[in-house]
């Protein structure tokens, strides 16, 4: 279920873009919903191609959900922020950490807080959603597996398909 | 993410005694690792894959040198000059890709090479949809990519020796071009790694290091930015002076397009224990970050202080970097940063080397059904080939050089994230997709950008044929894997699926 939701948001995403590319190509200004589908969109894909890849048939996505959802808020919130400010103000320049609020809101946000969640929940949860001992142990018998039958060319031509993983473990 | 862009306009002459000395001791350490790679490179797993063997801290810096161009250094500060906060936009997705990536791609394409023996990036394709002919077209693409992105590389290698050394041009690149082929023909990855170690660590010093002077000489990040919104305020908005379709454009390119840079994710296969991967994305993504401080640092200041006045205003973009180091920070520094200008060069062109000849060494005579009898030799010499046509291109008029260089980026995600980064997490995809969506990535990417070269066509604002080509090529994929979704169980071996399962 986790890997189907995946996919589908994935798709969405593209298409958001794709929506995005295509209101360019009519006549007269860009929409106004031209940037929005496309940083959303953006934000969606790349928070979606990192759950699939993370999914488990077993398990889903399990305790990386709180992580992506807080990314997808910080990335897809920080592109909305970024849209929706106004542009800096020369006579009020009110700076956050040196910087205008909504370059703030980019460089910061965007650029430096996903570094706080996303490799530290790949860190953390390594051993039980990427990969445990017992996953590598399945894998290296299927990789045995797999050299033995190609070292018997007449019953495992290099055409013919590799065993089952039914088959090569135990 | 990586920034493909490249350098191709002229750079400030920067012979003076302190830079040169540097550049000497830099080149003539990178030989000396060529050399100990040399007597360790005995068999084709050793020339394309480092024999499986490298660990954490050398895959962390050869993925983030090979990321890296000369861009980051050069290029990249002047789009900031010029383009404001926007240009931000193109390395801002860092603090994601690498996470992606790894969920992505990673264990996945380590495992698949222990199990099946693989060395290439089209292996990874060929073995997922069982299928020579979408391993082939991936070799295609990658070899077209490679070609265009060597030129552009070598050239910008060659304007870096000609500032240094103040040589002409066509020396200048065919020494470049000497230094890199010696090291990669002997050495392989296995070298390429190794010096990549080397050039990554001192990419990241050099950067913090310009980084520091940078708000020294502005007056810290507040004194930068007062002075910029006094003068030009828009250059601070957030998406600056480049409109936000057009820097949503970039973080969109340049961060789904992550997942499909061979030269980076090639480099799972070489990391010795899976295990170690566990940590990879915080290293990598925190070096990347490091290494990208110039690329913000000296864009701003540069217009900060041609905005109070204390420089003139830049000829060229480009000159930001040269100009700012010669000018505000020790000679010492100065020649060690131009010296890691050539060393990100050299590093990517190193991996392109690579896997250019491993595509035509390995993946082409795969696609046929024939095998090459000896992978290492005929690496070497393919190796050679392809450097030397890439040189002969980047000694072509400009304009034809930048245009090989704009579309390796788009040409490589657009054909490779749908099949390889989608295809090796979702069991339905079919090889009629893969191959539709890297046959459209191709088409689109090259009739576009030979049509806008050719001034035949101009896309509107803010549209990029990347972004576009990249779309397109992820909803074909979709598209023709649900129309033949009852060959998609078909087309998986046990073991391949065992991988994509675990």
């Amino acid at each position: 279920m986790a890997r189907r939701n995946s996919l589908l948001a994935l798709f969405a995403g593209t298409l958001a873009c794709a929506a995005a590319y295509a209101s360019a190509f009519l006549p007269g200004d860009p929409p106004s919903w031209s940037p929005w589908a496309l940083g959303i969109g953006t934000a969606v894909v790349m928070v979606s191609a990192s759950a699939l890849g993370a999914a488990r048939a077993d398990t889903g996505i399990g305790r990386l959900k709180l992580p992506f959802a807080i990314v997808f808020l910080i990335v897809a919130g920080g592109l909305a922020a970024a849209l929706s400010m106004p542009a800096p103000d020369a006579a009020d320049p009110a700076l956050f950490l040196g910087l205008p609020a909504g370059a703030a809101v980019v460089l910061l946000g965007i650029g430096l807080l996903p570094l706080l969640v996303l490799p530290i929940a790949y860190a953390l949860t390594f051993e039980e959603m990427t990969l445990s001992e017992a996953d590598l142990a399945r894998v290296r018998e299927a990789a045995r597996a797999w050299q033995a039958a190609q070292r018997a060319p007449a019953a495992h031509s290099a055409a013919s398909p590799a065993p089952e993983p039914a088959e090569v473990v135990a | 993410m990586a920034l493909g862009m490249m350098q191709t306009g002229d750079l400030p002459r920067l012979a003076q005694p302190t830079i040169v000395a540097v550049a000497v001791v830099y080149f003539a350490i990178v030989a000396a690792i060529g050399v100990w790679a040399t007597r360790r490179t005995k068999t084709a797993s050793d020339f394309f894959v480092a024999g499986e063997g490298i660990g954490l801290a050398a895959l962390t810096l050869a993925a983030m040198s090979a990321t890296l161009s000369g861009f980051a250094f050069i290029g990249g500060p002047g789009l900031v000059y010029a383009a404001g906060l926007g240009a931000m936009f193109l390395i801002l997705p860092a603090s994601v890709t690498s996470s992606m990536t790894s969920w992505a791609l990673a264990k996945r394409m380590r495992l698949l090479g222990e199990v099946r023996g693989l060395i290439t990036v089209p292996d990874a394709i060929g073995a997922r949809y069982r299928s020579p002919a979408a391993q082939g077209l991936s070799a295609v693409a990658i070899l077209i990519a490679v070609i265009g992105y060597m030129a552009t590389n070598i050239l910008a290698l060659g304007l870096v020796i000609r500032a240094i050394f103040g040589t002409d041009l066509t020396l200048a690149v065919w020494i470049g071009m000497a230094i890199v082929l010696g090291y990669s023909v002997a050495g392989g990855i296995l070298a390429g790694v190794y010096t990549d170690v080397f050039q990554g660590s001192l990419m990241a010093v050099a950067s913090v290091l310009v980084f520091v002077y940078t708000l020294k000489v502005g007056g810290g990040m507040a004194g930068i930015s007062t002075t910029i919104l006094e003068n030009d305020a828009a250059f601070m908005g957030p998406f600056g002076k480049m409109g936000a379709v057009a820097a949503l454009s970039l973080f969109f390119v340049f961060g789904v397009g992550s997942m499909g840079q061979p030269h980076v994710i090639h480099k799972f296969y070489m990391l010795r224990d899976p295990r170690k991967l566990k940590w990879y994305p915080l290293l990598v993504t925190a070096a990347l970050l490091v290494t990208m401080l110039l690329y913000f640092g000296v864009g701003v200041a540069v217009k900060a202080l041609v905005a109070g006045g204390q420089m003139q205003p830049l000829a060229t973009a480009d000159d930001a970097t040269p100009l700012f180091l010669l000018r505000y920070t020790p000679v010492l520094l100065a020649g060690l940063v131009f010296s890691g200008v050539a060393a990100a060069i050299m590093s990517t062109v190193n991996s392109f080397m690579n896997i250019g000849a491993a595509a035509i060494t390995h993946d082409l005579p795969v696609a046929f059904g024939r095998r090459v009898g000896n992978e290492l030799l005929w690496g070497r010499i393919s190796t050679v080939v392809i450097s030397v046509a890439a040189a002969f291109l980047a000694l072509l008029p400009g304009a034809l050089v930048a245009f090989l260089g704009i579309f390796g980026w788009g040409l490589f995600a657009s054909t490779l994230v749908p099949a390889l980064a989608i295809g090796l997490n979702w069991e339905g995809a079919t090889k009629e997709g893969a191959v539709a969506s890297i046959g459209t990535g191709l088409v689109i990417t090259l009739a576009f950008e030979t049509l806008a070269y050719f001034n035949a066509y101009r896309f509107p604002t803010g549209v990029t044929v990347s972004g576009l080509s990249l779309v397109l090529s992820i909803l074909v994929f979709f598209a023709v894997s649900w129309m033949t979704r009852e060959r998609a169980a078909a087309q998986l071996d046990g073991d391949v699926k065992l991988v994509m399962s675990v």
